[in-house]
């Protein structure tokens, strides 16, 4: 008998709903950025007025910061995802994903300084 | 005491080796390969967007640089990377979630073939501008 090896996929957990839910916001929002900052600007890339002017406008940020934490969020599920695949023991998993939330946390802050150094 | 045994990092590994060429697992591995990329690739692109906290000269020579043919072919490879990833995802949420559970394989091919066709259109886009 042939396996389905689409079966062997992960099944829903909070963190995969998790996944799913940012993933599906990214769709959208990574859309949005790649369409703003590579498609509809100027020679593919804004210089530093325009990405001034960009962030400057209060809709973009929100989006924008929406982005970051989509994103972020999302690829760090992916990584733990990868980690667990490994079959690691309860402690170690706790530990992991107390390590990547904190990395998570130092990437959104460190987005948002960027952010904040470009529009003040 | 490590904390892997050996079967289980074999089992994890088995998601890179493609030697079965079953769809399935085709999609799979292409999952993680382009996750892992596009998060290697996120943290560079986060290194380089501090260029903007180093001022306008910093930034306009960065962009300047990056107009270059060779930056816009790793446009082109990230924006794949990207497509499959969103792509499949999306497969991964909707049979996930329990719809089209048994139209996988098709719903793979379909996406890929979407995928492949916005990027040649946005490859052609990237190279025109």
């Amino acid at each position: 008998m042939s396996v389905n090896t689409f079966d062997q996929e992960s099944r829903p957990t909070v963190a995969w709903l998790w996944q799913v839910v940012t993933g599906v916001g990214l769709v959208v929002l990574l859309g949005l950025h790649m369409i703003a900052n590579h498609f509809i600007a100027k020679g593919g890339l804004r210089d530093y007025a325009a990405v001034v002017a960009y962030l400057r406008n209060p809709i973009i940020l929100v989006l924008e910061i929406l982005f970051l934490v989509c994103v972020t969020t999302h690829a760090l599920l992916g990584v733990r995802a990868i980690f667990l695949d490994f079959g690691v023991s309860d402690r170690i998993e706790r530990m992991l994903t107390q390590v990547l939330k904190w990395i998570g946390v130092l990437t959104v802050v460190y987005g948002l300084v960027i952010m904040w150094f470009v529009i003040r | 005491m490590s904390t892997l045994n050996y079967s289980r990092t074999k089992q994890a590994a088995r998601w890179f080796d493609i030697r079965q060429r079953k769809v399935g697992m085709w999609a799979y591995a292409l999952n993680r390969i382009t996750g892992i990329g596009l998060v290697v690739y996120l943290y560079l692109h986060l290194g380089v967007l501090s260029m903007l906290m180093r001022g306008q000269s910093a930034w306009d020579a960065f962009v300047a640089l990056a107009r270059s043919p060779l930056y816009l072919v790793l446009d082109v490879i990230l924006l794949a990377g990207i497509l499959i990833h969103g792509l499949n995802g999306l497969r991964l949420a909707f049979t996930g979630l329990g719809f089209s559970v048994g139209a996988q394989k098709a719903l793979f091919i379909i996406l890929m073939v979407i995928g492949a066709i916005i990027l040649l259109v946005a490859g052609l886009k990237i190279f025109a501008v």
